[in-house]
């Protein structure tokens, strides 16, 4: 699960509990101008995910780390698809972090109120 | 694509459509909708701004160019190719534009267009009637304006009850009728 928040001029990810063991990660920071938006998509679990490295993934139960896939790198943290959210960014490491949040609604309209009103 | 998901988002609501749907309609990958569009909300702008340009400006320029009153209500309301076009304005006006300042800035001026198109054509109607009618709507500008309004929120009305079912007759009966009537009363 991760937790997202914005903080100035900038997006942050701060992911919760065990899963930063898994993902190797415990918090990204990303500038707002890099985001180009977010979207809930419960389906995009079912997609291939291409390569892991590093993380954890078992399919069915946890996707997380970093996977990479036709030359991109996505970051995922994700055990329930149904609160997947996708954020695509621009000129980052990561081509997009798809990450489970406990509301995916509110999510979506926190990263686009921050990403529009600039 | 865009004008496919066009086509889609007009026939259903926004948060009715999941990405796994505009992956099957559009047959394209999820990845590649990612990095073109950045999100279904960039899709969506991409694909309300092709409709519009595409649908609604041809419409608005026939309603324009409409000999009178009658048939500008006629070409808004009964042409088939106006309705995908309609139809994706209405949902936008209803369900995304509260909620999303980018959609409510992109439908303001094409239904300002829709309004100086009705005035045309109602104008017209005033002048067909005889100068004086013409005039007499000259008195009153904000009446005019009014009018405008007013004869673009019955296209965009007469276009809900189409899609709630009503028969193509009665939306063109209930067109004539409205013309007949401001023909006289205008």
């Amino acid at each position: 699960m991760a937790r997202i928040s914005i903080d100035g001029d900038s997006l942050v990810v701060e992911i919760e509990g065990l899963d930063k063991l898994w993902a190797l990660k415990s918090r990204l920071v990303i500038p707002l101008v890099n985001v180009r938006g977010a979207t809930a998509d419960p389906g995009i679990v079912g997609d291939p995910k291409g390569l892991r490295a590093p993380g954890a993934h078992i399919p069915g139960v946890i996707a997380a780390g970093t996977f990479h896939r036709d030359g991109e790198k996505v970051f995922w943290d994700v055990h329930d698809p149904a609160k997947a959210v996708v954020i695509e960014l621009a000129d980052e490491r990561y081509a997009r972090l798809v990450v489970e949040v406990a509301d995916p609604r509110a999510t979506v309209a926190l990263v686009e109120r921050a990403t529009t009103t600039r | 694509m865009v004008r496919s998901a066009a086509e889609l988002f007009s026939t259903r609501s926004y948060d009715g459509i999941s990405m796994d749907d505009l992956v099957t309609h559009l047959g394209v990958h999820r990845n590649s909708l990612y990095k073109t569009f950045g999100s279904k909300r960039g899709l969506y702008q991409a694909a309300l701004r092709w409709s519009l340009e595409h649908h609604v400006a041809p419409l608005v320029d026939r309603v324009a160019g409409a000999g009178d009153l009658a048939e500008a209500l006629r070409v808004a309301v009964g042409e088939p190719a106006a309705e995908a076009g309609l139809n994706l304005l209405l949902m936008a006006a209803v369900e995304r534009a509260p909620v999303d300042p980018e959609v409510a800035d992109q439908l303001a001026p094409v239904l300002a267009a829709f309004d100086q198109a009705a005035r045309a054509a109602a104008g017209r109607h005033a002048e067909h009637d005889g100068g004086g009618g013409g005039r007499g709507g000259g008195g009153e500008d904000g009446g005019e304006d009014g009018v405008a309004l007013a004869l673009t929120a019955t296209i965009l009305g007469l276009r809900l009850r189409a899609r709630a079912g009503a028969s193509g007759a009665n939306i063109d009966q209930a067109g004539a009728a409205l013309a007949h009537r401001l023909t006289h009363h205008v």
